[in-house]
């Protein structure tokens, strides 16, 4: 099948817009969980993400709404319990992790069709994307991609210091929770994409590929959504021409670029 | 300017201040010292708004700390030898973040941030990875943040933490330089007693009780320093006319 064709498979279309969409809001998001080091903390918010998809799947209200609700909740409760310092992050994310993983588990032994629906949340099927998908995903990324570039300095004067950013009257509290909201909801949508287990590593890769390659946060920004873009069209194109799983191709294609620059940076620049 | 009236402060279930009540003037340079633990960063954090405190409170031209703070009048320097090496973030980018509520185009503020950096001597680093600048360095900086929006009020948690002596002298030259030309108001936290000695308006010596509170020169009092660090000190002085230095234990000997 030649790459024309692919266009004029409609399913095949939903997949690559709603692919290419999702993978430029998460890149930008990307650069935000590298600078403050908040790996961990979306892997907390995607495993999240899965309990309340499945609560959602299990009373027949939209997922992508108890997914997002469930996301927020626990990414909010995350930053409350870490900023308060009560608790260490660590294990406050690793007991609401898997919390939310076992809810979902027991919530889905439920449903009839167990096995194949637990893939799905877990693994991805990109190709379920539908033309719903793809307006929900559209609208929430130009407002979310809107917000973040406007807000873009003051987000990064948060990430650089809170305190200095609070002392220049940005209101912090705001952009905190504001951050962790958009990551929430931005995982949940990414989901259909490459699944609750391997949503996290799509946030997480943009940045930590390009952040090798360029130091300017701008600059960060713009190679990880090209990178994203370029990595989520050909996961998908050679998923669909030797029938792979399409999330698990994507996140092999962008894993592999990642060590592969590590490797060349370390071979050849010192 | 700044009214500290009857402060407590617990933190955890520990008193940290007990009964502090102090009065900084418009344009006085201070300097906060005393042993590690002592409260001093607890007290400026407190002057900030960062901690509430148990009993008392904390005027700053007569309003609450949060505020002032509010007004945008307050630069701040905290206590931190070194950030994240990896942060994508030029030295201009830094300098830039001081202005980010400020409402003038991206060029002007462009401009504000290459005058402080050519203030503090550091204009032909704009475009350097802020991260791989040198302690003394990214302490100039962030200096440079903290004055871009010309603050009236000047707060520093160690500024020379990470700073080798030559660049300590002119780091205090300089903010001396500020207070002069700009009549900004400096509170600082300082290990430095006998550095910071030559321009400072007054000393508060601070172990969970007010100590000290007046002039640097009644502080070097003997039973003042033992007071305050609770076992006989040796303090280095350096003169403000050379560099080299001498031990005095109860009065400053000067050459």
């Amino acid at each position: 099948m030649s790459l024309s064709d692919f266009f004029t498979i409609p399913f095949l279309v939903n997949a690559l817009v709603g692919g290419v969409l999702i993978a430029i809001l998460l890149s930008v998001l990307s650069l935000f969980v590298f600078v403050k080091k908040w790996s961990f903390i979306n892997i907390g918010i995607s495993h999240a993400a899965f309990g309340g998809l499945a609560i959602g799947f299990f009373l027949g209200v939209n997922p992508t709404i108890t997914g997002s609700l469930f996301a927020i909740l626990v990414g909010v409760l995350i930053g409350y319990i870490s900023k308060k310092g009560q608790v260490h992050e660590d294990i406050s994310i690793g007991i609401l992790l898997s919390f939310s993983m076992a809810l979902g588990v027991v919530v889905m032994s439920f449903s009839n069709n167990y096995n194949s629906d637990l893939f799905a949340f877990l693994f991805g099927n990109i190709l379920t994307i539908t033309q719903q998908d793809i307006i929900m995903i559209l609208v929430f990324s130009v407002i979310s991609l809107g917000f973040l570039l406007y807000n873009l300095e003051r987000i990064m004067y948060c990430c650089f210091d809170e305190e200095l950013a609070y002392i220049s009257k940005v209101n912090t509290k705001f952009f905190y929770y504001s951050l962790i909201t958009l990551i929430a909801i931005a995982t949940v949508l990414s989901i259909k994409l490459v699944g609750s287990v391997l949503s996290s590593a799509m946030i997480i890769l943009p940045a930590a590929v390009s952040s090798q390659l360029f130091w300017k946060y701008k600059s960060i920004i713009l190679a990880s959504i090209f990178i994203s873009v370029v990595v989520v069209f050909t996961g998908i194109v050679v998923s669909f021409q030797y029938n792979l799983p399409s999330g698990s191709t994507i996140v092999i294609i962008y894993s592999l670029i990642f060590f592969i620059v590590i490797l060349v940076k370390r071979l050849f620049i010192r | 300017m700044i009214k500290v009236e009857n402060l407590w402060v617990e933190l955890n279930g520990n008193l940290i201040l007990e009964d502090i009540s102090l009065e900084i003037k418009k344009g006085e340079i201070v300097a906060i010292v005393g042993p590690n633990g002592g409260g001093k960063t607890t007290l400026i954090r407190t002057i900030l708004g960062f901690i509430k405190p148990t009993k008392g409170r904390v005027l700053i031209d007569g309003k609450e700390p949060k505020d002032y703070i509010k007004s945008g009048k307050v630069g701040y320097l905290p206590q931190k030898s070194s950030y994240e090496r990896d942060f994508p973030v030029s030295a201009l980018d830094v300098v830039m973040f001081g202005l980010v509520e400020v409402k003038i185009s991206k060029k002007e503020k462009e401009k504000k941030a290459l005058e402080v950096l050519r203030y503090v001597g550091m204009e032909s680093f704009k475009d350097k990875p802020f991260g791989k600048l040198s302690g003394g360095q990214q302490q100039r900086v962030m200096i440079a943040r903290a004055i871009i929006s010309e603050p009236e009020l000047l707060i520093l948690d160690e500024p020379s933490t990470g700073v080798d002596v030559v660049a300590q002298e002119s780091f205090y030259e300089f903010i001396k330089k500020l207070n002069q030309e700009k009549g900004i108001t400096v509170l600082m936290i300082t290990h430095d007693i006998g550095a910071v000695g030559s321009f400072v308006h007054k000393v508060v010596g601070l172990n969970k009780k007010l100590h000290y509170f007046g002039d640097f020169k009644d502080f070097l009092q003997k039973s003042n320093v033992d007071k305050l660090y609770g076992s006989e000190v040796k303090l280095l002085i350096h003169s403000p006319e050379c560099f080299t230095c001498q031990y005095f234990n109860v009065e400053v000997k000067r050459h």
